[in-house]
């Protein structure tokens, strides 16, 4: 009986495992460095912590979908030097002595299309020729990063403050400025993540995606567009990395054509970490949000910690290793239990 | 000259339970085999014939129970200890390694080696060539096994196991792909084998073929041994009889329905396999049939006759590649899922946990699954609406509400159909189309869901109003649950509807020998 109860409280801390880690890691470096815990290093650990997220939260609906995006590094990289471009260089168009400089809201739609555009060929090639998420998604993380790199002959776009007389300034604000005293990367990822929530939990659409994900076949026997699903869910994962891409942008006044390289597998760990299952049909954006804060608090701390970056990556790599092995031991349960009863049809 | 005159038996088994979650497949099964001699086992979907055969060919293991080889007890671990002791089995599923030559498929995992895991390709090649000549088939052994036709690939499966010369073999409907020629040729094969001492386990649903050459008859009902005879005490009706558990004859669906207009009618239906087949192999030939409103059809047959590939076409879920279908008299498309549930088709799949269930959602979501537009309020979905929703239908089928909350892996078998029976009806659908709608489901449940599928055909969805009379088109491998659900009887053999009358005209013989005769439908690839 009291197995029974151990099991179930076992159970109940292996699903909410990303908060948990959370509260340990809070803790922990909380009693080892007195700095930890100020507003000061909590709010720019936030602020880091939002582009992880963002990237995290588009990842969220592609994996449970069933599918997995390791463009998104690549994409918030594009997007930021579509930005830069557009406010460094505007756009020539034949015939016109000089060059349009858009407006920074007109940079922004567009460099969200960016993402939305790689997002759209991610789904193209996944939901209609059949591609697998893998090997797709890898073609387009080269191509975006190959795109970001021709876009400045490799260079980058500094400068991104704008021109008055060019009327294209303000978009720094986007990563540095506050509203009511909390800085705009933080809103735009809580704002994102509660819709996302809502997308997920509460609309037609997102039911859709756990169907798709939990068993593709059942999803498209009941008259579920499965293909039309997992095309919206890339394109959804595709405007979150350029969203990530434009507040790095903004963050740093410049363009980097290497942004974002291997942030997808931070993402991707972010996710797990958060109890999406890799094999889809389980998961929650919340959840990859906490997976999102537990990568950032172990980062974070060890700097303050004075750890040294090369062993940061090494633990970096343990905890993605270790997140996955958790993932395992989850599913492997839904998995025994799953080829239990496929086996189990008495014959 | 058998085993069994030294009181000794091949292989005997005791007491063998096998418990998978939510069903026992087998209850206590005390079963016995001699060398020398061909003992078949026979059961309806569902008895416990593939379970016993997998727990003595070592793919699954008993929950409870003893085997013993030779009077000595044996613990089968895995295929391989149970080949080491000389047992093969051919399985009903041709598990062909297609990429690879017949030489190589015969000793796959048995090859010829000479030093360190050295092929010897010549030697194999002059092996297989000889067991396949003694099985009248000399094929060219370099062939590659996916270029085979099925009936050549159930050859080279046979092949397999005899070249490994084991003592027991293991044959799980062999002659399901095969014509009368090759049947006679294995039969031959058989005997030789038999002569030589080997104990042959025969499992098969074509009555005539294991009467010719079985020497002893095991029935299995329900996960038990339900009768054991010898040559000399099996007949047609004994097998049909034990099987069945009634005496033939029993009731039928009550009452005559009264005709009604027609709504459905299939036209020379045919569909192509390209996919899981090589060469592609024609599932379906001109299958026509109508449909009346208020009607429930059943649909009869052997494994890989084309049932279920038949309610897939109708579904919207296959394609198919000649023919057409009226509704209402007017043609229609179906070439998605979602365009037949527009027309009013919802199907339940046959497999419910590979294709009906979505295993990590609730009980609840899985019913409102395909009805998800109707629990919307505005752009999001209204919780309380589809709870409201799901537990009102949930009530009409004696699904409790407490388990709706519960994940659906949690349900018992019946109770799993039920949900998938709800999914589709939430849709009020025109035609319903059920496949295997009771397959692994205890008797109880079976009865009850049988009673949800007339009063659908009957009284229909709502307020009894004729209009919204369901009907119904089924699938069975039961002959007696075709018998007392259906107004119809259907039996599809080989892909071509080879019985087509109503209910009152047919018998299980009739039934059992339109489903296993060897017709060649005209036009076939073989």
């Amino acid at each position: 009986m009291f197995g029974g109860l151990m099991a179930r409280i076992g159970a109940a801390l292996m699903r909410m495992r990303a908060l948990v880690a959370l509260a340990a890691l809070v803790l922990l470096f909380s009693i080892l460095t007195p700095s930890f815990f100020t507003a000061n290093n909590l709010s720019i650990l936030t602020r880091h912590v939002s582009i992880n997220a963002l990237l995290a939260i588009g990842m969220t609906f592609v994996v449970i979908g069933g599918g997995i995006d390791l463009s998104v590094g690549s994409v918030a990289g594009f997007s930021g030097m579509v930005a830069g471009a557009l406010i460094t260089r505007g756009i020539v168009v034949t015939g016109m002595a000089h060059p349009w400089y858009p407006g920074v809201w007109f940079v922004i739609v567009v460099a969200l299309a960016a993402g939305a555009l790689v997002g759209a060929v991610n789904g193209l090639l996944i939901a209609w020729f059949n591609v697998a998420p893998f090997i797709a998604t890898l073609g387009t993380l080269y191509m975006a990063r190959g795109a970001a790199l021709l876009l400045s002959g490799g260079r980058t776009f500094p400068d991104l403050g704008g021109d008055p007389t060019r009327h294209n300034t303000g978009f720094p604000s986007i990563g540095q400025g506050h509203w009511l005293g909390i800085s705009i990367p933080i809103w735009i990822m809580v704002l994102l993540a509660l819709a996302a929530q809502l997308l997920a939990t509460r609309t037609v659409f997102g039911r859709h995606v756990y169907a798709t994900g939990g068993n593709a076949r059942a999803a498209m026997l009941s008259g579920i567009r499965t293909g039309r699903v997992r095309f919206m869910s890339y394109l959804l994962s595709g405007i979150c990395a350029a969203m990530a891409g434009i507040l790095i942008a903004a963050q740093l006044e410049a363009a980097h054509p290497a942004t974002g390289e291997s942030f997808e597998l931070t993402a991707i760990a972010a996710v797990v970490l958060g109890g999406t299952s890799l094999q889809g049909g389980r998961g929650s954006v919340l959840g990859s949000l906490a997976g999102a804060f537990v990568i950032g608090t172990l980062a974070d701390g060890l700097v303050m910690l004075g750890v040294s970056e090369f062993w940061q990556i090494v633990i970096k790599g343990l905890v993605i290793v270790l997140a996955v092995i958790l993932d395992q031991a989850q599913s492997g349960l839904h998995t025994r239990l799953r080829l239990a009863f496929l086996r189990g049809q008495p014959e | 000259m058998t085993g069994a005159a030294h009181g000794r038996h091949a292989l005997e088994v005791t007491g063998v339970v096998k418990r998978y979650p939510g069903t026992t497949a087998l209850k206590g099964v005390a079963f016995h085999a001699d060398y020398g001699q061909v003992s078949v086992v026979m059961g309806e979907n569902g008895a416990g014939k593939s379970t016993l055969m997998k727990i003595l060919a070592g793919i699954e293991s008993p929950s409870e129970g003893q085997i013993c080889l030779d009077s000595a007890p044996v613990h089968l671990r895995s295929v391989r200890d149970a080949e080491r002791l000389g047992i093969a089995m051919v399985h009903q599923e041709l598990s062909v390694l297609p990429n690879l030559s017949v030489a190589a498929n015969i000793f796959a995992g048995h090859e010829t080696t000479l030093i360190a895991g050295w092929i010897a390709r010549r030697e194999e090649s002059r092996r297989s060539a000889a067991v396949l000549e003694s099985l009248g088939h000399p094929l060219s052994t370099s062939l590659e096994a996916g270029a085979l036709s099925m009936g050549q690939q159930q050859i080279v499966e046979l092949a397999r196991a005899i070249a490994r010369r084991s003592r027991i073999l293991i044959l799980d409907e062999p002659t399901s792909t095969l014509s009368r020629a090759e049947v006679d040729v294995l039969f031959r094969v058989l005997r030789e084998l038999k002569s030589t001492g080997v104990c042959i386990l025969y499992i098969s649903h074509r009555l005539s073929e294991v009467l010719e050459i079985g020497d002893r008859f095991t029935v299995l009902r329900d996960g038990r041994v339900v009768a054991v005879t010898g040559r000399e005490g099996a007949d047609h009706r004994w097998l049909v009889e034990n099987m069945t558990g009634r005496a033939i004859g029993a009731e039928r669906a009550a009452g005559v329905m009264p005709v009604t207009d027609e709504l459905l009618a299939i036209e020379e239906l045919s569909c192509l396999e390209t996919q899981t087949a090589l060469p592609p192999r024609q599932v379906l030939h001109d299958v026509s049939f109508t449909l009346r409103r208020g009607e429930v059809v059943g649909v009869y047959g052997l494994l890989g006759a084309g049932r279920t590939e038949l309610l897939e076409c109708l579904a919207g879920a296959r394609e198919r590649s000649a023919g057409k279908v009226r509704l209402q008299g007017r043609p229609v498309r179906l070439d998605s899922v979602r365009s037949a549930l527009r027309a009013g088709i919802a199907l339940a799949p046959g497999d419910r946990q590979r294709d009906g269930l979505v295993p990590d959602l609730t009980v609840r979501e899985n019913i409102a699954l395909a009805a998800l537009d109707k629990c919307r309020a505005g752009p999001l979905l209204a919780l309380n609406k589809e709870k409201r929703l799901v537990e009102e239908w949930a009530r009409r089928v004696n699904l409790s509400p407490r388990s709706l909350d519960e994940p659906v892996a949690s349900l018992s078998g019946g109770n799993q159909q039920k949900v998938i029976l709800l999914r589709c009806l939430m849709r009020h659908p025109k035609i319903l189309l059920l496949d295997e709608p009771t397959r692994g489901i205890d008797v109880g449940a079976k009865a009850e869901i049988g009673m949800l599928i007339r009063a659908l055909a009957t009284e229909g969805t709502a307020n009894g109003d004729a209009r919204e009379r369901l009907s119904v088109i089924f699938t069975t491998s039961e002959t007696d649950e075709i018998l007392s659900l259906a107004d119809r009887c259907i039996v599809l053999c080989r892909g071509a509807v080879a019985l087509d009358r109503p209910t009152a005209e047919v018998s299980e013989e009739l039934l059992a020998r339109a489903a296993s005769e060897d017709r060649v439908p005209s036009g076939a690839m073989q």
